[in-house]
């Protein structure tokens, strides 16, 4: 893998975004307002504290995303391997220990569905 | 110095760096967020090994899942009094400078408990280099470690429900 | 990325054009959306500045960079500043692994027409898109207004939910061609439709050999991910108007929402430029492969190396086509769909999206086993 590419690319855009931004605000005119810099809110004075009470379903979502994404990356390598498999002979074998893995992936997916803690009211 | 070598250097010490800036930085989001750059690191170190697909899984996992729930989460909650208890006062004063000996005790005492092996250049022929390393896991993954990867499945259906059944206690901030 | 110091500059300079190649699309992609609009909408959209209103994409740069520059007062300048550059850098490094045209032969040289070549494409690709969620949530956070921060957090929700069904989505594809690596699944893709099952050679001359032939579910239900994860109408909850001003970018303006802009329109590049690598056989031109390309291009041209770069120009103008269909679905779609709600959004990505990809996987390794034994 060409991770020197990698370092390049990376750098160079980071640059290239740092400097645009430079040149805009150095281009753009400045004029100190204490009530522009105020937080957007619509129309009334913003209050101090910013934070809400934000749903635990936001939570929920990222944390069934870790475990289903590595279900999936799991996948990953039996996908590549899948076809040599079968030219070797060893295609059966593979094909159902990972339907035994799938199966426990739906029967998860079936349970958060059922559980209702997919639903967002 | 070759450019490999020079590759690692810069992706080690740039690690290290990001590392230590989850310890220093006092606003959790800045930590988590470094924690996020170390996992790239990482992977990125992943790479100079040849481990491509674990580099990528790296990112994807990692960087791309794990370390974005942190991030959502520090984002969620505020924290300001708990950061302003954490970071003033003897008592957790005291708790710093121990875990932080205690830290250093460990990294050393293993340092010096494993420096003879960590000395001693391995005399094992090196694995081709050049090869599909991606292929081999898949088909180590499903002679070798077949038991493991289903039981993996099992534990992983097993993290579902209890993050479903812990979020849906009661006692919490949206308990029925 | 290379041997000596002529490769390695070509190497960073083709980095640094595949950069600007999607940085330039951007005003294009804007305009063309505007008049498309328009056009959709039975109206003239900008006419005044130039021809068809072309130069109005100088125009705007030129305010964009004028603009007048601040910071909310509650916000972080670093995450507020590190935000819009971030945007830019998943989708450049993602793009950057796309192949583009058949590789250039120049001499005892080889050059690809994409960024760099990795091994595991797929995975690499995935994995530096799924980092494009820090920029949101940065500048959720960053700005200190709690509608940046609501919309970070439904986009985040969103981006990573449909993820999954992406992510699964392409199993099957992997599971056709038995490899991670883009330019083999191009390869793979040549000529015309042509497969063995059960014995049986099938051929039909008249189609070519894409794999959404092989797998129409798995490009459809990839192709609805992408919409939602370049936060995209009908998947753009993360800025409804209605309800949270304007999503994560509320507090921004002038030339770092542009950088948010390019970022979003990269990435609408990139998920359409994997469709075409997956799906619709990448740079290779139905009906014609490559090698008779080749042989054509030796017969119009002296060189060796005027008939490679002449291969490499007509698959790069035949790639750039198919990305131009695409770019153009993306904005009939976002001119033609209402928005979803946020609940059936969510809905759609866990309950019909993943089972659907789910099932696709499923019945592609069946019959993947049935069709060679």
């Amino acid at each position: 893998m060409p991770l020197g590419g990698v370092l390049f690319i990376t750098i160079f855009v980071i640059i290239f975004g740092c400097f645009l931004l430079f040149v805009a605000s150095k281009l753009g005119k400045r004029s100190y307002d204490p009530v522009k810099q105020q937080t957007y809110e619509c129309g009334i004075p913003a209050q101090e504290k910013k934070d809400t009470k934000i749903s635990v379903k936001f939570y929920l979502t990222a944390i069934l995303f870790i475990v289903f994404d590595i279900e999936i990356i799991f996948m990953y390598p039996w996908a590549t391997t899948f076809r040599d498999f079968i030219s070797s002979g060893q295609g059966l074998f593979v094909l159902i220990s990972m339907m035994a893995f799938i199966l426990v992936f739906i029967f998860g997916l079936f349970w958060e569905v059922k559980s209702k803690a997919l639903d967002w009211e | 110095m070759s450019p490999d070598v020079f590759l690692f250097w810069f992706l080690a010490i740039l690690t290290v760096i990001s590392g230590l800036m989850v310890v220093l930085m006092t606003n959790p989001v800045f930590s988590a967020l470094s924690l996020a750059m170390t996992m790239v690191l990482i992977g990125a170190l992943f790479v100079t090994l040849n481990a491509t697909f674990l580099a990528g899984v790296q990112l994807i996992v990692y960087a791309g899942a794990v370390m974005v729930l942190f991030v959502m989460v520090l984002m969620l909650f505020d924290l300001k009094n708990e950061i302003y208890a954490f970071t003033r006062g003897k008592i957790s004063g005291a708790f710093k400078v121990g875990s932080v000996g205690i830290l250093a005790g460990l990294v050393i005492g293993s340092i010096g408990l494993t420096a003879s092996t960590l000395l001693q250049s391995s005399t094992a022929p090196l694995v081709s280099m050049s090869g599909d390393t991606t292929k081999d896991l898949g088909k180590i993954l499903f002679s070798q470690y077949l038991l493991g990867f289903e039981a993996l499945g099992a534990l992983l259906l097993i993290v579902a429900v209890g993050a479903v059944a812990l979020a849906r206690s009661k006692g919490g901030t949206h308990a029925k | 990325m290379g041997n000596d110091i002529f490769e390695i500059t070509v190497n960073c300079v083709k980095l640094i054009i595949v950069f600007l190649l999607m940085v330039q699309a951007v005003p294009v992609l804007v305009w063309l959306e505007r008049r498309g609009s328009a056009f959709i909408q039975n109206r003239f959209g900008p006419n005044r500045v130039g021809p068809l209103g072309l130069l109005q994409l100088l125009a705007d740069a030129v305010k964009f960079l004028f603009k007048e520059e601040f910071i909310p007062e509650h916000g972080i300048r670093f995450l507020y500043y590190g935000a819009p550059v971030m945007a830019l850098v998943p989708a450049t490094l993602a793009f950057a692994a796309i192949p583009l045209g058949y590789p250039l032969q120049w001499d005892s040289y080889i050059f690809r027409i994409q960024g760099f070549e990795v091994n595991v494409g797929i995975v690499y690709v995935l994995g530096a898109s799924s980092l494009a969620v820090y920029s949101i949530l940065m500048a959720g956070f960053g700005s200190g207004n709690k509608y940046s921060l609501m919309g970070a957090l439904r986009a985040t929700a969103q981006v990573v939910s449909y993820e999954l069904a992406l992510g699964l989505a392409i199993v099957g594809a992997i599971l056709l061609y038995g490899t991670f690596n883009l330019t083999e699944m191009v390869a793979a893709q040549q000529g015309s439709l042509q497969f063995a099952f059960m014995g049986h050679a099938v051929n039909l001359s008249w189609l070519p050999n894409w794999g959404i032939f092989y797998q129409p579910l798995g490009a459809v239900i990839f192709f609805a991910a992408t919409f939602a994860e370049s936060n995209r109408l009908p998947f753009d909850l993360a800025e409804g108007e209605a309800e949270l001003v304007a999503g994560f970018h509320t507090e921004y303006g002038g030339f770092k929402m542009l950088l948010f802009f390019i970022g979003e329109y990269g990435h609408m590049m990139v998920g359409s430029a994997l469709m075409i690598v997956f799906y619709l056989g990448g740079y290779g031109i139905p009906g014609v492969t490559i090698p008779e390309l080749q042989q054509w291009a030796a017969g119009v041209t002296s060189s060796a190396n005027a008939a490679s770069a002449l291969v490499s120009l007509i698959t790069f103008v035949s790639f750039t086509v198919k990305l131009a269909v695409f770019m153009w679905i993306f904005i009939q779609v976002r001119w033609t769909l209402p928005r979803f709600r946020y609940d059936q959004l969510m809905e759609l990505g866990w309950k019909t999206m993943l089972p659907w990809a789910l099932g696709n996987t499923i019945l592609t390794a069946i019959v993947l086993y049935i069709a060679k034994a």
